[in-house]
């Protein structure tokens, strides 16, 4: 046993505690970085004296030779990170949802006094009148004026739709180019810590970073993360490269699978980038999506499957094909088809009577561009009609020229049943729209309630793994503190044992 | 479990957050006393009150269409009623002058207070409410009446003439509020007066017989008016019925939107106040959070 061996074996025991008093100490100052996991230092023996050998000393037993540090690792719990994800997905997609759909609930404006359903109960009451008065100027001018309110609300939704339909492509564009980055994000932290591993290191400041941004990928869509082994010296317990996959809702891969980041192939990592497309052909869904190509393949079924923010957009945007499931140019096509038939109805009628200077009814409702099909957007009082509000054809064609029955059935146009409505009238069609929305806002709503609440519990045991307890480092330090000052008397002790052999030894009877 | 200040933190602001989102509801709820605010509150809710937000502005638009009808008939029945009196006094100088001692100044008397009754029930005929002219069908704004320059009286023959006025007093049900101006103030009235008139001004003496038909044909025109009012009166019961049955559809009606949707005061207000209650009980262990860690009892 060498004579030094104590001190070489205090001093050992100083670094590795001051080591961890170190780690203990970053912990504390971590304590509110986002994603950061505690780490834990793992003391580790060094080998004992002495080793079997064919010249080992006889003595008994082998001898410690003291501590040190063997891997600073963090605490945390990959199976935990995969349910946050996933739930992490779910809550976003559903608030991306209720939050399309709550904006939609503004714009429509119902129940209330004046919306949609509030300004044809207007226009109802002033045929009405009408029909009471048809020599009265004023009443025709008021029917005039509360038509003209009735398109110009058709026009506000629609464009107030519209203009919503126009920030929610831009949220895909954001979101889009959000993802991108987040790829060449973590690939970057990926080539770091194939850096850092092959040294038997835990890249564990580096791995915290890589799982932040992977948390904040799956705010966009279902993921899957797998990890391959960074290089052959690395050691047992590190993360290694990740490798990213899109994956559906219930938490399956496609087939083939869909590699964002794909580090199979150590040696050859390669980052698929998402590549957005817009419909440019002028159909009924221009503008709407059309592809989201990853490696050249299109992605866009695969996206709408999974779930998350990105998915909960493209609904809520439209997508080519998407159908029903097209939140926003649904309801604009339904305003589109209730405005159509609501002024073709009514056109019909007026132009069945007469107006106040004995000439036939012209079309009521036109287009303010001349095209030929009427829409929520386009439509408007045709304008000689408000200038010269004698032109209304209040009169049945049969009746006297002061007689007001054709305003009675103008009024009676609302609650009649329409063809192209379903064969129900527009009031009853508004109504079911409002009723379909509320039906899906609600279910958005409180998917988007429990879908938190299961997010935020897991986070809760995430958390509880992974988070910096202050109480806890606190004690720790103390403990170390400890350890240290115990080290460091040892190497005291040694440090006499020694004196007393070289200073005060062999000078007996001096 | 292992629990973390961190984590403390988190949950006893999630839970505030909750139960500001909680009070907000109530208050909004007590502010705009109503249980829901937009569709996905409760779509059923929203579906139905949509509804009876119709109905309501329909019921109250046929009550001010009714008041209108009421206008019309009023003023109808104010008109035949002086049309009456003046037919009652017409057929009291008929009968008078149809005894054949009256002279010819008597007869000359009669006949010029039977011309100015005659020009009272053209001004009758005429009656104008609110520039509409009531007893001349749909074609209101024409005279039906008119004298010309000789004096001679001129029923004005309009197309619209006979025509109904409508107004709607209940979804699918018309009330034609005139009544036919040709079964009361018709041409065959104004002819025979004015017979009448020639008769006692003419200076033969032997005009009994034509006194008589003309008594006659007066009377006849005198029953026209009171049957044309009984009829009147008949349409003024049924529109005491109608506008009965409107009142109370307009309170039901009203009643069942409030009761769809509208809050129950005292229950948002015990709602807000328990809420309140929670929330600075939320409040006041989120103050115990931050709690002295081991850090305070170490030296």
């Amino acid at each position: 046993m060498s004579t030094f061996q104590g001190l070489e074996l205090a001093k050992k025991a100083l670094y590795a505690q001051q080591g961890a008093l170190y780690t203990t100490g970053h912990n504390i100052a971590n304590v509110n970085t986002t994603g950061y996991s505690r780490q834990r230092v793992n003391f580790e023996t060094t080998s004992p004296f002495p080793m079997p050998s064919r010249v080992m000393p006889t003595i008994a037993g082998q001898i410690g030779t003291g501590v040190e540090i063997g891997t600073v690792e963090r605490v945390r719990d990959q199976f935990l990170d995969k349910q946050f994800r996933a739930e992490n997905s779910r809550a976003n997609y559903w608030s991306t949802k209720s939050e399309a759909l709550s904006r939609m609930e503004e714009v429509l404006n119902e129940p209330s006094e004046d919306g949609l359903s509030a300004q044809m109960d207007l226009l109802w009451q002033a045929l009405q009148d009408l029909a009471d008065h048809p020599d009265n100027d004023g009443a025709r001018s008021v029917a005039a004026q509360r038509a003209l309110a009735l398109t110009e609300t058709f026009n506000h939704l629609s464009k107030s739709l519209q203009a919503i339909q126009g920030d929610l492509k831009e949220q895909i564009d954001v979101s889009t180019k959000n993802i991108n980055s987040l790829l060449s994000q973590i690939n970057g932290l990926n080539e770091q810590i194939q850096k850092i591993e092959p040294h038997g290191m835990l890249a564990n400041d580096l791995y915290d970073e890589r799982d932040r941004l992977m948390d904040q990928l799956s705010n966009y869509m279902n993921i899957k993360v797998d990890y391959t082994k960074s290089s052959d010296s690395s050691l047992q317990i590190a993360d290694g490269l990740a490798s990213i996959q899109l994956i559906d809702r219930s938490g399956q891969s496609f087939d083939p699978p869909i590699y964002l980041i794909d580090a199979r192939d150590r040696d050859n990592v390669i980052v698929n980038e998402f590549e957005l497309a817009y419909n440019d052909a002028d159909n009924a869904e221009k503008g709407l999506v059309s592809t989201i190509t990853v490696d050249g393949v299109d992605v866009l079924q695969n996206i709408l499957s999974s779930e998350g923010t990105l998915s909960g957009l493209l609904e809520s945007y439209g997508v080519v094909g998407g159908g029903e499931n097209n939140l926003y140019p649904n309801m604009l096509n339904e305003l589109n088809k209730m405005a159509k038939q609501f002024a073709e109805a009514f056109n019909t009628q007026h132009q069945a009577g007469i107006d106040a200077n004995g000439e036939p009814g012209k079309a009521f409702f036109v287009t303010k561009d001349g095209s030929t099909d009427i829409t929520a957007e386009n439509i408007t009082v045709l304008g000689e009609i408000v200038k010269d509000p004698t032109l209304i054809a209040a009169s049945a064609v049969n009746g006297g020229s002061r007689n007001g029955d054709n305003a009675l059935d103008l009024a009676k146009v609302f609650d009649k049943d329409i063809e192209g409505l379903d064969d129900t009238s527009v009031r009853k069609y508004f109504i079911a729209l409002i009723g379909d929305l509320g039906v899906k806002g609600q279910k958005a709503n409180t998917m988007k309630n429990s879908t938190d609440i299961l997010k935020s519990q897991i986070e809760n045991s995430r958390m509880s793994v992974t988070a910096v307890s202050l109480d806890e480092e606190i004690s720790n330090l103390i403990k170390f503190q400890h350890a240290y000052n115990a080290a460091a008397r040892s190497m005291t002790a040694i440090d006499e044992l020694i004196d007393r052999v070289i200073n005060q030894m062999g000078i007996v009877g001096r | 479990m292992r629990i973390t200040q961190t984590m403390l933190q988190n949950n006893m602001l999630k839970n505030l957050y909750s139960s500001q989102a909680q009070m907000n509801k109530y208050i909004t709820q007590i502010n705009t006393g109503k249980k829901i605010s937009r569709p996905s509150d409760d779509p059923v809710i929203v579906m139905k009150g949509m509804g009876y937000r119709t109905e309501v502005t329909e019921v109250e638009q046929y009550r001010r269409n009714t008041s209108e009808i009421w206008n019309w008939m009023d003023h109808t029945d104010d008109a035949l009623d002086k049309a009456t009196k003046a037919m009652q006094r017409i057929e009291e100088l008929a009968v008078q002058a149809a005894n054949d001692t009256n002279d010819k100044d008597e007869r000359e008397a009669i006949a010029k207070e039977v011309e100015q009754l005659q020009r009272q029930l053209v001004e009758i005929a005429n009656t104008n409410v609110n520039g509409k002219y009531i007893f001349n069908g749909t074609d209101t704004n024409v005279k039906p009446v008119e004298v010309d320059a000789e004096g001679n009286i001129v029923v004005t023959d309009t197309d619209g003439r006979n025509q109904d006025v409508n107004i709607e007093v209940s979804k699918g049900i018309t009330f034609d509020v005139n009544m036919d101006p040709d079964k009361m103030f018709n041409k065959e009235l104004f002819t025979n007066m004015s017979d009448f008139i020639s008769a006692l001004k003419s200076d033969d003496p032997n005009q009994q017989d034509e006194m008589n038909r003309a008594l006659e044909n007066l009377r006849k025109g005198m029953t026209d008016i009171v049957n044309t009012r009984a009829e009147l009166g008949a349409k003024m019961n049924r529109l005491e019925l109608i506008e009965d049955r409107l009142s109370h559809q307009e309170i039901i009606a009203k009643d069942t939107m409030m009761k769809n949707e509208g809050v129950d005061f005292e229950e948002a207000v015990m709602n807000l106040l328990t809420q309140e209650v929670i929330h600075r009980a939320a409040l006041s262990a989120g103050s115990k959070i931050i709690q002295p860690s081991l850090v305070d009892f170490l030296r």
